[in-house]
C-alpha cells in the first residue's frame, strides 16, 4: 500500500509540474470563455446579412391595387429586406453580384393566390435567411386573407397571432417545477465534463504505460512492486491530476469571467435576452407580467429547485467511476504497443461505446426515461455520461443502485483484466499480439 | 549457506516451454554465473527470482523460506535492457527508485551522494537522463541496483554497452560487493568474465539445465590430460623425447622458443621432464585447462 502511494506521488507530482500542466490549465478557461464569447461576437458582427431585394407585382394585375408586402417584410440579422419595382433591374443587380437573392412575388389564380420566384446568384443567403423570409411572407398574405377576406378585425388578428400555450409543468408528487431545458443543460454538461475527463486522461494512460514499456525501465520496476499495484497508482495519481486540473479550470474560469464582467458589462447582456426566450417556455400563463418584471428570477428559481446535493455526489461518482473503468483498458492498450505496433486496433473497441452515449445523447436529453435512456444508464460503458444527463430529471432509486452496482462490479472486472494483460504484456517486445494471444494470458495464472 | 534454492521449477508458456524442471543452488558470498545460449530460459528464471513471474510448478527458497513479496528489498536486479524515465533528473529519480525498494527517501540521498562521489558524476544530480549518454545511464542504473545494499544481486549482462575502462571499473565494484557480503547471480555471454570472477555456474540450454559445479571443478572435468612445454628452440626432436603413452599434438617454434602441446597418460610427468632435461632446460611446463568458452560451446553442441 505504501509503494502505491510512492508510484501516485511520482506520477501526481511529474504532471503537475510539467509545462503543459501549467499551459492547459490557463488555457482551459480561457478556451471555455471564448467557446462561450464566440457566438456572441459573431451574431454582433453584421458582415454576414444578406441583402435581398424583394420585387413586389402583387399589384400590377389590373386594376392596378396597392402592392400586398410592399414595406412590410422586415429585414432581421441575416437579411437585409430592399424593396424595387423593376425586376429586369433587380435581376441585373444579382447578376453582377452587388445583393444575394431576388424575390418576385407576383399573384396567380391559383390557390394560394401568390407566386413567388427566389433567384440567387453565387452567394446564397443562408437557409435560415430564406425561411425566415419565407414565413413572413405567409404570415402576412394570412393576415391579408383573415382581414379583407373573413372580415377579421385586427386585434382579432393580433390574438390568433400571439398566443402560444405554453406548459407549466409540476412533478405531482414533490410540487416542484419541471424546468426541464436547465436540468438538460446541466445533465449534458455533466456527462460532457465525464467524456472529456476520460478520453483526456485516458489517452495519457496509454502514453504513459508504453512510455514505461519501451524505455524498458518498467522490468526494474516491477521487480519493485507488483505490476497491479504499478498500474493502480498510476491510474490515481492521473485521475488526481485530472481532478486538480479541473478544480484549476473551474476556480480560473469564474475569475476570468468575472474580471470580462467588470471590465465590461454589456457582453452580458447577450445571453440574457436568450435566457428570456427559454423562459417563454418555463413560464405559466398567470406569470407572464412576473416574467415581464425579472427576467431572470426564473432561471434562479429553476436552479434552486434541482437536488445538487445528489448532482454533485452523482457526478463525483460517476466521473471517477467512468475514469476508472475506461483508463485501466487504455492501461492494458498502453502496454500492448510496441515500438513497431501501436494500440489503435485495440483502443476502438474501448471507445466505442462511449462514443455510442455520446451519439445517444440528443434523444436521451428529449426523453430521459425512455428505454435508450434507462438501458443506456444502466450498461456500465455508458451509464457515467448517460446516467449524469437522467439524474437532474429524478431517476428511480433502484435504477440509481443497479447502475451503481454493475459499474462497480464493471471497474472490479476491468481492473482484473487489465492487470491480467498488462502484467505479460509490459515484459513482452518484438511480438505480434492479437486476441487470441490476449486470451491465453488471461487464464495464466502469475 | 545457500542463499537461493531454486527446486525443480518447470514454467510454460502458450507455445513453448522456458524452463523444465531446474533445480539450483546458490551459496550466500559466491558469485554464481547463469550462463546459457540465447532464449535458453535465463530470463524466465531471473524474473521468477524477482517474483515478476511464479513458476508452475517447482519453489524458489531464500534462504529457507519460500520467496515472498517482502524479500524484493533483499534483492537486487539489474536487467538485460537497461531504462529509466528520460524526463526524469537523475538524483530524482534514483531516490524514487531507492523508495520503491523500501529506503528512506533520506538515507537514499546520502548514500547516493556517497555513490555519486565514488563514481566522480555529482554533477550529473539535476540532469535529465536523456542528458546523458548510454554509458552514463548504466551507470546511474548500476547504482540504483546495488543502493539497497542488497543480500543477493542479479547482473543480467551487466558489461553490455560499457567501455573496457568502465567494465574494469564495474568489475572491481562487484567483487567489492562480494567482498562486503554480497552474493551475485551473473547472467552473460562474456565467458572471460566467468572465467574471471565467478565462483560456480549453472548452464542452460532450451529450458534445461545441462551443466553445473565450482569453475575449477568444471575446467577439471572437462580437461584432456593437455599439457604446454616451453623448451629452447635448440636442434633435437621432441617426438623423440616422449615416453611411451604420451603424443604430442603440436609443436611451434617462435623467437627462439619451442612450444609443444602434448598429452601424458597419468603418472608419466616425471619421467617425460626428466627425459627433456637430459636434452635441454625446460623454461615452463604447465596443464592445459580448457577455456569456460569452449566448454559452454562443446557442453551445447554436444546436447544438441
Amino acid at each position: 500500500m505504501n509503494k502505491i502511494k510512492i508510484i501516485i506521488r511520482r506520477e501526481y507530482l511529474t504532471r503537475v509540474r510539467k509545462k503543459s500542466f501549467l499551459v492547459m490549465t490557463i488555457l482551459g478557461p480561457l478556451l471555455i470563455t471564448s467557446l462561450w464569447l464566440v457566438p456572441f461576437f459573431l451574431a454582433q458582427t453584421s458582415d454576414s446579412q444578406s441583402r435581398i431585394i424583394v420585387v413586389d407585382e402583387t399589384g400590377n394585375k389590373e386594376p392596378k391595387t396597392e402592392p400586398l408586402f410592399k414595406n412590410k417584410l422586415k429585414s432581421n440579422e441575416e437579411a437585409k429586406i430592399e424593396y424595387m419595382e423593376d425586376i429586369a433591374k433587380a435581376q441585373a443587380l444579382l447578376r453582377e453580384g452587388s445583393c444575394e437573392a431576388v424575390l418576385e412575388i407576383v399573384s396567380a389564380n391559383d390557390m394560394p393566390p401568390i407566386k413567388s420566384f427566389w433567384f440567387f446568384g453565387d452567394s446564397e443567403p443562408s437557409l435560415s435567411a430564406q425561411h425566415d423570409v419565407e414565413n413572413q411572407l405567409t404570415a402576412l398574405f394570412k393576415d391579408h386573407y383573415l382581414k379583407y377576406n373573413c372580415g377579421v378585425t385586427e386585434e382579432d388578428i393580433a390574438f390568433i397571432n400571439n398566443p402560444k400555450v405554453n406548459f407549466y409543468s409540476k412533478n405531482i408528487l414533490t410540487g416542484k417545477d419541471s424546468y426541464k431545458e436547465i436540468k438538460t443543460g446541466l445533465g449534458a454538461i455533466a456527462g460532457f465534463l465525464i467524456y472529456f475527463f476520460i478520453f483526456i486522461f485516458g489517452s495519457q494512460i496509454i502514453r504513459s504505460v508504453s512510455e514505461e514499456k519501451m524505455s524498458r525501465i518498467v522490468e526494474v520496476l516491477v521487480s519493485s512492486i507488483k505490476p497491479v499495484q504499478l498500474l493502480l497508482g498510476k491510474l490515481i495519481g492521473v485521475a488526481l491530476v485530472g481532478l486538480t486540473q479541473f478544480m484549476l479550470w473551474i476556480v480560473l474560469t469564474f475569475a476570468v469571467i468575472m474580471g470580462i464582467q467588470s471590465a465590461a458589462p454589456d457582453l452580458f447582456s447577450a445571453p440574457q435576452k436568450e435566457n428570456i426566450t427559454l423562459n417563454e417556455q418555463v413560464i405559466s400563463v398567470d406569470k407572464v407580467q412576473q416574467i415581464d418584471a425579472a427576467p431572470t428570477s426564473q432561471i434562479i428559481q429553476g436552479l434552486f429547485s434541482i437536488n445538487y446535493g445528489l448532482i454533485i455526489v452523482m457526478f463525483l461518482f460517476y466521473f471517477i467511476a467512468g475514469y476508472f473503468l475506461y483508463a485501466s483498458l487504455y492501461g492494458a492498450v498502453g502496454s500492448l504497443i510496441d515500438i513497431d505496433t501501436d494500440g489503435q486496433q485495440f483502443t476502438l473497441p474501448i471507445t466505442i461505446p462511449m462514443i455510442l452515449a455520446i451519439v445517444c445523447l440528443p434523444m436521451v436529453m428529449n426523453n430521459p426515461s425512455g428505454p435508450v435512456a434507462f438501458w443506456l444508464s444502466i450498461i456500465p460503458f455508458t451509464s457515467p455520461i448517460i446516467m449524469m444527463v437522467r439524474i437532474p430529471f429524478g431517476v428511480p432509486i433502484w435504477e440509481v443502485c443497479l447502475s451503481m452496482g454493475l459499474m462497480l462490479l464493471a471497474i472490479w472486472g476491468s481492473i482484473w483484466l487489465a492487470a491480467k494483460i498488462y502484467r505479460t504484456a509490459i515484459l513482452l517486445y518484438g511480438k505480434k499480439i492479437t486476441y487470441k494471444e490476449i486470451w491465453k494470458w488471461l487464464k495464466y495464472r502469475n | 549457506m545457500d542463499i537461493l534454492t531454486v527446486n525443480n521449477v518447470t514454467k510454460a508458456y502458450s507455445n513453448h516451454k522456458a524452463l523444465d524442471n531446474v533445480s539450483l543452488k546458490v551459496n550466500e558470498g559466491e558469485i554464481f554465473g547463469l550462463l546459457g545460449p540465447n532464449g535458453a530460459g535465463k530470463t524466465t528464471l531471473i524474473r521468477m527470482i524477482n517474483q515478476i513471474t511464479a513458476p508452475d510448478s517447482g519453489e524458489i527458497l531464500l534462504y529457507d523460506h519460500k520467496i515472498k513479496a517482502s524479500d524484493i528489498t533483499l534483492i537486487g536486479y539489474l536487467p538485460e535492457e537497461r531504462g529509466l524515465y528520460k524526463k526524469m533528473k537523475v538524483g530524482e529519480q534514483a531516490i524514487y527508485l531507492a523508495e520503491l525498494k523500501g529506503l528512506k527517501p533520506s538515507v537514499a540521498q546520502k548514500k547516493l551522494k556517497a555513490w555519486f562521489e565514488k563514481f566522480d558524476i555529482s554533477s550529473w544530480w539535476d540532469k535529465k537522463v536523456e542528458e546523458l549518454s548510454k554509458g552514463m545511464q548504466q551507470k546511474v542504473q548500476f547504482i540504483t541496483t546495488v543502493l539497497h545494499e542488497p543480500k543477493l544481486l542479479i547482473f543480467d549482462e551487466p558489461f553490455s554497452g560499457f567501455d573496457p575502462i568502465n567494465t574494469n571499473l564495474l568489475k572491481e565494484e562487484i567483487i567489492q560487493l562480494q567482498a562486503n557480503g554480497a552474493t551475485i547471480i551473473f547472467s552473460t555471454h562474456n565467458m572471460e568474465s566467468v572465467e574471471e570472477i565467478c565462483d560456480s555456474i549453472v548452464l542452460i540450454n532450451k529450458a534445461e539445465k545441462i551443466l553445473e559445479g565450482q569453475v575449477k571443478d568444471i575446467k577439471q572435468r572437462f580437461k584432456h590430460n593437455e599439457y604446454e612445454v616451453v623448451t629452447p628452440a635448440d636442434d633435437y626432436s621432441m617426438e623423440s623425447l616422449l615416453p611411451s603413452g604420451c603424443q604430442l599434438i603440436r609443436s611451434e617454434i617462435n623467437s627462439e622458443l619451442r612450444t609443444s602441446i602434448l598429452t601424458i597418460e597419468k603418472g608419466r610427468n616425471a619421467e617425460l621432464l626428466s627425459r627433456i632435461l637430459t636434452i635441454t632446460d625446460i623454461i615452463s611446463y604447465r596443464e592445459l585447462l580448457p577455456s569456460m568458452n569452449d566448454i559452454f560451446i562443446k557442453t551445447v553442441k554436444n546436447y544438441e
